[in-house]
């Protein structure tokens, strides 16, 4: 974490503090730990961040709700406030980890809002559901874990350690696609929906049997 | 060949007799007839898959750590039973298809119950001589849905895991014997690893017996009763009408067989179901939402999720607990309720013969209004059950919809009810207002003939 | 010898096979004298004799062809007694004769498609969806067929026949008492019979039902206990002691009691509030130190594990039925179908900053049950 005030070894470094200060700390938290919002409309945490490449396509091209900012900034300066994000501010080591023990934290701690195929949970009294994970990033999952953005607890490296965070993450990452070996896999959605579908069979037959007994008057 | 065969035993069980009157048995021409048909072909399917599947399935608590072919779950402690359902999943050439086609037709065979039911309530094919019949039904109907719990349970993952918790505290809260009956058929404290052996045993012995009994009474007794008729020409207490089972009733009967098979299998093929390598091992410090028994348990989970909280408690003491309320008393006076129906008919419409001919639901006003209500509210708990999937697919909030489904859950099954009631007075006003007319029309045609002739003097 | 009947037949020396030799004759086996001669030989006779007899058995004796049932005492009786024939009421004649082929032709094709279709699925590693799309095409094909041939290939009548009634006429139920009577009153000291009787169903129903005792246990003292003891201190599930700042406001922990780890009943989530938003009951005041919360995570209602928490209401939720529990105020129940609030766990940190419980939980965690303190 770096103060406003300290100065800073090379020049490109404290700009690219000051860049991020006036341009990205609004959305994205004072040292890119994130804004506590519901994650698709304030900033996500920029923690995980460690692939130069991606932050600065990000910066020039805006995804989802990001503004771009190839007008606003020039290359050099989007090259420095990049380099800023993945040098000083990324610091959670992202590796492979244990898919199975990661499989199990995931179970107790994230499966009861995010349902196990990660297609997000309802809440409760907070006006908003916890979101899908599909098509989300591992470095945006694991900065949200650390975070905890919107009604989402936060677990720091004390209660999640960084090896527990990567296993975690490459358990959901392998959970965003799982196997479908079955068939149609109606979002995962679980019993309820394969009630509606056994209904919808049930009906079928139904009718298949009034087409056998046509003209039959009983 | 064939009539080889059919020579060597008729000549020694002198078949023939039996056989003739089989082949000539009378069925009424009416598809709402063939309706229990379906139940029993899906329960024909589910014994042959359910045989395949036993030859793999491990019922055992038994804690293994996996190293099977499903990736996200390598390392992972589970029961020896949910790996050898994973096993069947992804190993067994065709298993993951005959474990699918299995539990659809466990959907599809309480389904054609209630279909079945349905049309036997509305039509009040329930009076004397069937009551017998009746009473054997709803007990059919029960076992079903208790084998259907059983099975899905047995299979060790986080869903019906939950599940079994879930179920283990309903057992806990019935009054006095409560912990008794927990302790006792559960097998101890939660966890228990003696529950999930105990579960297939019945699964697969025990409660597929029973079933197989009752459905051959349940068909013995239309054998020996034989149909009812719709009302309508020749159509008497004392006759019948219909086509014989040779050849006409064979043909449909098995081409329904076939057809059933056929939805089925596509459904197996085509539609996930219960995929729970998704869902992981059960762990009781693990949960996750969406944890809704099959459909045709959601009812009573609905209904524990309106009923506000209440409990018994004195001098320091909880005597009932909350769940004790939707979760067991709700139930079983819904289902006491179905079992004396026959009988509280013949009460209050002091009518207490034997009766052949079926009563139309519009002649029935208060027996479908009361059918139509009760179907109305088993809807709104069966939505209440899916409250969550319901929240997260329309992005509304959990708490108004329990508060909106607080209050449908009495307006609804009473709305319904008054308007099939009306809708009953009025079909048999005008079927009786049509009947007066064609009498009328053939008195004026007597009346007219007799003019024509002179009064003798 | 014996002249052959209609059925015999005659053999290649001209001798009819007699059913009751099974030897052939010393003729028979000199004239095809090699090994395997004989052995057709007796192949031969034994299929004669086979099927003679099943012939002899398949043909008994024709009644009068012109009164068929002339010889039948029943259904002279059935006529006598005047019951009413059946009554064809309805035929519906087969139209359609050759589309109605066609069709359940192309059916049974696709049918065959279907079956061919399974069979190479399976033999080459199909999919799981082929192979039940074909097992669906099998099954549904023939399905077809059958029913289409019962529409158009069927003549389909519809019979009216008389109903036999279920309540019995009074002298079929008087000769039924009677025959039970006359068999009962050959057996002597029959009321002895019933006491024996009953009190042998007596016991066996309490034999019976002792047997379900072997299934389990009573439910022991374990039922009563919260497990968690003064001066444990709380652990992780990866056995980790937590420490008073561990925790920052907004993040929530699993612990356990540092002897039960994992143990289900004993499974508490620690979570970390700011301390001025506290309204804990009064009793209560000491037991969280820095806003560290410790409450049981099995839900009151049904027993589920209560792994739901919203920061921003600070409310702990269960996922299975959605009951809401304020934490602020000591997980009470604020929302859904629970009605009794989550126990809590007193807390404090000793020398070493490390959180250690107070004592047990505040109430028994679960769900409740008959006589629950």
């Amino acid at each position: 974490m770096l103060c406003p005030g300290q100065q800073n070894p090379g020049d490109s470094a404290s700009r690219g503090e000051q860049i991020f200060a006036q341009r990205c700390s609004k959305c994205h938290g004072e040292h890119g730990e994130g804004i506590s919002g519901v994650i698709s409309i304030a900033g996500p945490s920029l923690k995980a961040e460690h692939d130069f490449g991606k932050v600065l396509t990000a910066v020039e091209v805006g995804p989802s709700h990001m503004p771009s900012f190839v007008y606003s900034l020039s290359i050099d300066d989007m090259r420095t406030v990049s380099h800023y994000v993945t040098d000083k501010i990324a610091d959670i080591p992202l590796e492979e980890g244990d898919i199975g023990h990661g499989g199990d934290l995931f179970r107790m701690y994230c499966a009861s809002c995010h349902r196990t195929a990660v297609r997000g949970g309802a809440l409760a009294y907070d006006g908003s559901n916890a979101p899908s994970l599909v098509g989300k990033s591992p470095e945006l999952i694991a900065g949200a874990v650390r975070w905890g953005p919107g009604p989402m607890p936060s677990f720091p490296s004390s209660v999640l350690d960084d090896k527990q965070l990567s296993s975690l993450v490459t358990y959901i990452r392998a959970v965003q696609n799982p196997a479908k070996p079955g068939g149609i896999a109606l979002n995962w959605y679980g019993p309820v929906v394969e009630g509606c579908v056994a209904w919808i069979a049930v009906l079928g037959l139904v009718g298949f049997t009034i087409w056998i007994e046509k003209g039959g008057k009983g | 060949m064939i009539g080889f065969l059919a020579r060597t035993v008729d000549n020694r069980l002198r078949a023939s007799k039996f056989l003739r009157s089989a082949i000539n048995h009378v069925f009424p021409d009416h598809w709402s007839f063939m309706l229990g048909e379906i139940a029993l072909y899906s329960f024909a399917i589910l014994v042959a898959t359910g045989v395949f599947l036993a030859l793999f399935f491990d019922g055992s608590s038994a804690k293994v750590i996996y190293h099977g072919s499903y990736g996200p779950l390598r390392g992972v402690e589970m029961d020896k039973a949910l790996e050898s359902v994973i096993h069947i999943s992804f190993d067994v050439p065709a298993g993951l298809l005959i474990r699918q086609i299995h539990h659809w037709a466990a959907n599809i065979f309480i389904g054609a119950i209630l279909v079945h039911q349905a049309r036997i309530f509305f039509t009040a094919a329930f009076r004397k001589p069937r009551e017998l019949n009746w009473v054997v039904g709803m007990t059919l109907l029960v076992l079903a849905m208790v084998n259907g719990y059983l099975g899905y349970s047995i299979c060790g993952d986080l869903l019906s895991g939950a599940g079994m918790r879930i179920g283990y505290s309903i057992l806990l809260s019935v009054p006095v014997i409560g912990p008794w009956i927990t302790f006792l058929f559960m097998g101890g404290t939660v966890p228990v690893d003696a529950t999930i052996p105990r579960m297939f045993a019945l699964h697969v012995f025990l409660v597929p017996a029973l079933i197989t009994v009752l459905i051959a009474v349940h068909l013995g007794i239309i054998w020996r009763q034989m149909h009812t008729n719709y009302p309508g020409p020749h159509r008497t207490n004392k006759t019948i009408v219909g086509s014989r089972l040779w050849p006409s009733y064979t043909l449909k009967s098995l081409g329904l067989f076939l057809l059933i098979f056929a939805v089925i299998a596509a459904l197996g093929g085509l539609v996930q179901i219960d995929p729970v390598w998704v869902y992981g091992p059960y762990n009781p410090v693990a949960i996750l939402p969406g944890a809704q028994p099959d459909w045709y348990l959601g009812w009573v989970e609905g209904a524990m999720r309106l009923f506000p909280g209440v409990h018994i408690a004195s001098s320091g003491k909880l005597w009932v607990p909350e769940v004790f309320f939707p979760a067991v008393l709700f139930p079983a006076g819904l289902f006491l309720l179905l079992y004396l129906y026959p009988f509280l008919d013949e009460l209050f419409t002091f009518d207490a013969r034997e009766h052949h001919v079926l009563r139309l639901p519009s002649e029935q006003p208060f027996n479908t209004a009361f059918g139509c209500g009760l179907l109305a509210l088993l809807v709104v708990l069966e939505f209440a059950g899916g409250d969550d999937v319901v929240a997260l697919a329309g992005d509304l909030s959990v708490v108004e919809i329990r508060a909106i489904l607080r209050v449908l859950v009495f307006v609804l099954p009473v709305i319904t009810w008054a308007i099939s009631y009306a809708l009953c007075r009025r079909a048999r006003r005008r079927r009786q207002e049509r009947q007066k007319a064609a009498e009328l029309e053939a008195l004026g045609d007597a009346g007219s003939t007799s003019e024509v002739m002179e009064p003798q003097a | 010898m014996k002249e052959p009947d209609q059925g015999d037949r005659v053999s290649e020396t001209g001798g009819v096979d007699r059913p009751a030799t099974f030897a052939p004759s010393r003729k028979q086996v000199g004239k095809t004298a090699t090994v395997p001669g004989s052995l057709l030989a007796l192949g031969v006779l034994l299929w004669e004799w086979a099927t003679k007899v099943v012939r002899s058995q398949s043909h008994p004796p024709r009644p009068d062809s012109a009164n068929p049932i002339a010889g039948c005492a029943e259904c002279a009786e059935k006529a006598k007694r005047g019951a009413k024939p059946s009554e064809v009421l309805e035929v519906e004649p087969v139209s359609h004769e050759q589309i109605g082929t066609f069709l359940v032709v192309c059916a049974f094709l696709v049918a065959l498609a279907g079956g061919i279709g399974f069979l190479i699925t399976y033999w080459t590693g199909g999919s799981n969806l082929l192979l039940g799309a074909t097992v669906a095409l099998f099954f549904g094909g023939l399905g077809m067929a059958l029913i289409l041939w019962s529409h158009l290939l069927t003549l389909n009548r519809q019979v009216e026949e008389p109903r036999e009634q279920m309540q019995p006429p009074p002298h079929e139920r008087e000769a039924a008492v009677e025959d039970f009577q006359a068999g009962a009153n050959q057996v002597h000291r029959r009321g002895l019979l019933k006491w024996m009787i009953a009190g042998a169903s007596g016991t066996f129903a309490a034999m019976f039902l002792t047997m379900f005792r072997s299934l389990g246990q009573s439910p022991d003292s374990t039922i009563y206990s919260t497990v968690w003891k003064r001066g444990q201190r709380l652990m992780t599930s990866e056995g980790k002691p937590v420490s008073v700042n561990m925790l920052v406001p907004g993040s929530t922990v699993i612990v356990f009691p540092e002897d039960s780890i994992g143990s289900e009943k004993a499974q508490t989530v620690l979570l970390r509030v700011d301390e001025a938003l506290l309204q804990l009951p009064s009793d209560r005041t000491g037991w969280a130190p820095n806003g560290n919360l410790a409450f049981s995570r099995v839900c009151t209602h049904a027993g589920c594990a209560v792994g739901m928490y919203e920061t921003t209401t600070h409310q702990l939720m269960c996922p299975c039925h959605q009951s809401t529990f304020d934490v602020l105020r000591g997980a009470v129940p604020s929302g859904g179908p629970a009605d009794r609030a989550l126990p809590q766990l007193p807390l404090y940190a000793d020398a070493d900053g490390v959180l250690r419980a107070g004592g047990g939980f505040s109430d028994i965690p679960g769900p409740g049950y008959w006589g629950m303190p």
